[in-house]
């Protein structure tokens, strides 16, 4: 078959898949225009100039998603080696959206902390066009292309502060563990490949019948790639490497990475696991339970001990990995759209929080620390305002997303049956609420001397923005929740 | 749109408020605060008596994905509770001390009256669990940030993880009732047609019951209660000790008991949970006995208060839980009136404590007076408002089972033991301990003179009140 679909390629087929993957090739030529800027311009102005492209290139690229999502027929492109599918187009909308939000935030940061900014900004778009691959992949080939592209781009990204001996640490620590990650990756999939004879997903899909529970070589690829995810994902026991890096980076890398990588990660799982291999459902579901009833717990115990709030968020995202994954095992409509949902709103709150902590910074580093936000409240209630919004909406309060979220993901969960790993977040949930809280007791109290906050206007309008979204998407969830259905509707058809 | 006004004023007032200098924001507060009690007071008075089902109903998509409406109503039961908030929010808000962070004060006071008012109309599960946790977030500020005492953050901290807990594990029941009932809908009168099998009631129940039963509090979960009320500042308590734990009592007169009323598996809890209140009214009356601090034995006499409700719902009759309903509007007037007297004096005197004070009543008859009232009403005299509703939980629980009204009339006798031996102490005798000059103020005569109304116009005339309970939503008050 794709042999002879070799044969007969022609110009319109190429430009149909063309426009398959237009929001990747879209940012991908903003981001060749923005090295050339980079190049061509004087240096004074280069960073300003490839902040501009960037944000261009992110916001056209959501704007072809969009207008993809409403006008065009979702199909495969290349050999059956990616889709514009609603649920790719959904991720691309998402890593768009983030790509504005961490370009908007780092602009005064990078200023502030003297570091190089149009490389910053560059290797950010490299990071989303990767993200954006992996999420319209639909063979293992081009989801480890995906997979590598963006990896490359964060170990980059982590140690960008390169004075700092902590960044160089956290680069190296992610270099190592996450490639130990993607071997475990390719391993799972060279198994799964020999089992299936293909790599495509829709064809394993269809070539592994329900006889297939339980073959050996399908069984270990899962638990190799289902290791591999879980590491991508921060998902406990994996999720070692997560502290020390979210720590080391510099803040608007961890908020994106903490955003993006997670975002990507459940891309993967949800395609490979839910729409490869559903046959072979009870095995990873039992895999996948497992996994994120140990990152409930491990992650809301360990992030109540942290003093460091980078290193409190980073378990925070583990625990959250935990919520998620209860909708990747739920599967359904109801249970991806959930997933979708989530991840959605997740970025508003999780990038916003980080947002905050962002402004702290000096000239002489990142601050983190529980009492650097002392008297926030005197300084900038605005601020003040959004990291309570933030943090009581990753508690789960309503009228928060943080809540309708749990709500979708939950609902899923006990309808599916898997009602004691409801039982088991809910509680979490509860643990979870000591430590967030605990973060705005210094917002809230008054300081001896309270200091402006600096911050320049795109970056408080990028947090205003995440505080609004974070609580008009709780106040009406519908639409996103059905844009989510849409989503979710390539992979388990209704 | 009438009853979304009830909510959604407060809600936007309390927001615009909160950032306003402060002897502004405070006289916003009471602008905003007498319009909500203006909308609420139409809804009463064009309620019609009699007709069966919400009324004012209003009821549109929300989360059409999973058939979640906003979807609000108000009958005989809700509306009560609703003039009740809206009354007490007034009060609460007229006695807010001007400081520099008034604002800030006045708007989360309004943002949990919006919060609570949404839970007595919302006839949508998800709704009603929305409102429950959302006026978590501004109590808790309330506490930590206008508390007293020492540590008003710890105190703040107990009290929100305590009803958390509870309320995240009737999240689950939520969700629990969703898909066990196979309906799909979350629409309590609907949900009230289809009680699911008897295990799954019981387990639904549970947790249920467990959320209400921290909320309201009932025996044993009450321990968050005396921290949270001794550090909670006198004006939120009007509303926080006055309204807040009736959306516990409400809760299982609403939810709990239609949703499933054979909650019973391993054992029956529609016995043991009259059970538990006894031991509460008990358990409240002889903690109020030992106490020295004046606060904190009004805490506790809420605690027993509180018993006499639960008894009165889960007598299972109609003068049991009419009587619950009424001692909900009564036992919100008498504590909020209790608890800012309380402050008052202890604030004139200096201390709480009442061992240290004698002979008041010569340096502030005035005073004096309007504490007797209050007295005689929490101990139930006849003639005042608290006598008709606890008389009729107690021939509600005398009808279901008499051992348990003869126990609970234990209770009945501590009661004036304590409030008499509070007001004597502090007030009659030869002045001794600290000496005070000043009495009530004219502007705190006027905050407590509806109240001091109320209480007698409650208790002349109840009917007022029971008249309009005969129109009922998804259940007769009794099965």
């Amino acid at each position: 078959m794709p042999l002879a679909a070799d044969l007969t390629y022609s110009w319109s087929q190429a430009l149909a898949d063309l426009g398959q993957i237009a929001p990747i090739a879209a940012l991908v030529l903003f981001m060749l225009f923005a090295i050339v800027t980079d190049l061509v311009l004087p240096p004074k102005r280069r960073g300003d100039a490839v902040a501009i492209v960037a944000v261009t290139g992110f916001a056209y690229s959501a704007g072809t998603v969009g207008y993809r999502w409403v006008y065009a027929t979702g199909g495969y492109a290349y050999h059956r080696f990616a889709t514009g599918d609603n649920f790719a187009l959904f991720f691309e909308m998402l890593f768009a959206v983030l790509g504005v939000l961490t370009v908007a935030l780092s602009h005064s940061y990078l200023r502030r902390r003297r570091m190089v900014q149009a490389e910053f900004h560059i290797l950010i778009m490299a990071a989303v066009i990767g993200m954006m691959v992996l999420a319209s992949a639909t063979s293992l080939v081009s989801i480890f292309l995906g997979l590598e592209l963006f990896s490359v781009a964060l170990y980059i990204l982590s140690g960008f502060a390169r004075g700092e001996s902590r960044s160089q640490e956290a680069a190296a620590k992610y270099l190592l563990i996450g490639g130990f990650a993607s071997a475990f990756v390719l391993y799972g999939m060279a198994l799964t490949y020999g089992g299936a004879g293909t790599t495509v997903i829709p064809d394993i899909a269809t070539r592994l019948g329900s006889s297939s529970s339980g073959n050996p070589l399908i069984v270990l690829g899962i638990v190799l790639m289902g290791v591999g995810f879980a590491f991508k994902v921060s998902a406990a026991p994996f999720h070692m490497w997560t502290p020390d890096v979210y720590q080391g980076a510099p803040i608007p890398v961890t908020a994106f990475m903490s955003v993006g990588t997670k975002a990507a990660a459940f891309a993967m799982i949800v395609r490979v696991f839910a729409s490869g291999l559903p046959h072979l459902a009870p095995e990873w579901q039992a895999l996948l339970a497992l996994i994120s009833a140990a990152s409930m717990v491990w992650g809301n115990l360990a992030a109540i001990a942290q003093s460091s709030i980078k290193r409190m968020m980073a378990y925070s995202g583990v625990a959250q990995a935990g919520y998620i994954l209860i909708g990747v095992i739920a599967g359904g409509t109801n249970g991806i759209a959930a997933v979708l949902y989530y991840l959605f709103v997740y970025m508003f709150m999780n990038f916003g929080a980080f947002a905050v902590i962002t402004l702290l910074a000096g000239p002489d580093g990142d601050r983190d620390g529980f009492e650097d936000l002392k008297g926030l409240y005197q300084k900038n209630r605005i601020m003040a305002i959004a990291i309570s919004v933030f943090m009581l909406s990753l508690a789960g309060f309503p009228p928060s997303v943080g809540f309708f979220g749990k709500l979708f993901l939950f609902t899923a969960g006990v309808g599916a049956g898997y009602t004691w790993l409801v039982v088991l977040a809910v509680v979490m949930s509860a643990v979870s609420f000591f430590y967030y809280v605990r973060l705005l007791v210094p917002v809230w109290t008054p300081a001896a001397q309270p200091e402006v906050v600096p911050g320049s206007f795109s970056s408080k309008t990028a947090i205003v923005l995440a505080g609004l979204a974070s609580v008009a998407l709780g106040l009406y969830p519908t639409t996103l929740l059905l844009a989510g259905q849409l989503g979710a509707n390539p992979i388990t058809p209704p | 749109m009438t009853l979304s006004a009830i909510w959604v004023l407060p809600l936007v007032g309390g927001a615009v408020v909160a950032f306003l200098p402060p002897r502004f924001a405070k006289w916003l507060g009471v602008l905003v605060a007498l319009a909500t009690l203006a909308v609420s007071g139409y809804v009463a008075y064009s309620f019609t008596p009699g007709q069966s089902g919400y009324q004012f109903v209003e009821k549109a998509a929300w989360i059409s994905p999973l058939n979640v409406l906003y979807e609000l109503g108000v009958d005989g039961i809700s509306l009560w509770l609703v003039v009740l908030n809206a009354f007490l929010t007034v009060i609460a808000v007229l006695a807010v001390p001007i400081s520099r962070r008034t604002g800030g004060f006045v708007g989360l006071l309004l943002a949990m009256s919006a919060g609570l008012a949404g839970v007595f109309m919302a006839t949508d599960l998800v709704l009603f669990y929305v409102f429950w946790e959302a006026m978590l977030i501004p109590a808790y500020f309330l506490l930590w940030q206008f508390g007293e005492g020492r540590r008003p953050g710890a105190a703040a901290l107990k009290f929100v993880l305590y009803t958390l807990v509870g309320s995240l594990l009737m999240l689950v029941g939520v969700i629990g009732e969703y898909i066990a009932t196979g309906k799909h809908t979350f629409d309590m009168a609907t949900l009230a047609t289809l009680a699911p099998s008897s295990g799954l009631q019981f387990a639904l129940f549970t947790v249920f019951a467990l959320a209400f039963a921290i909320k309201t509090p009932l025996f044993p979960f009450h321990s968050w209660l005396p921290d949270a009320y001794m550090a909670a500042p006198t004006p939120m308590l009007v509303t926080f000790a006055g309204v807040m734990g009736k959306a516990g009592a409400y809760g299982f007169l609403r939810i709990a008991l239609p949703l499933f009323p054979h909650p019973a598996d391993w054992w029956d809890w529609s016995w043991v949970i009259p059970v538990l209140a006894v031991a509460a009214i008990l358990w409240g009356a002889l903690m109020a006995l030992a106490q020295r601090d004046m606060k904190l034995l009004v805490a506790y006499s809420s605690v027993s208060h509180m018993g006499f409700i639960i008894l009165g719902i889960f007598a299972l009759n109609v003068q049991g839980q009419q009587g619950a309903v009424l001692q909900m509007v009564n036992h919100g007037v008498i504590i909020a009136a209790l608890f800012l007297i309380v402050a008052w004096i202890s604030e004139r005197a200096g201390t709480r404590d009442r061992s240290a004070m004698a002979g008041l009543a010569r340096r502030m008859p005035i005073m004096a007076g309007v504490f007797a009232v209050v007295t005689f009403a929490a101990l139930g005299l006849p003639g005042l408002n608290s006598f008709v509703g606890e008389f009729m939980t107690m021939l509600g629980a005398w009808e279901r089972a008499p051992a348990l009204a003869a126990v609970a009339a234990i209770g009945l006798v501590l009661t004036p033991v304590y409030m008499l031996r509070l007001f004597q102490g502090v007030m009659q005798g030869e002045p001794a301990g600290i000496a005070l000059r000043s009495d009530i103020r004219a502007a705190q005569l006027t905050l407590l003179a509806p109240l001091i109304i109320l209480m007698f116009v409650l208790g002349l005339d109840p009917n007022l009140l029971t008249n309009l309970m005969t129109s009922l939503g998804t259940i007769g008050l009794a099965h």
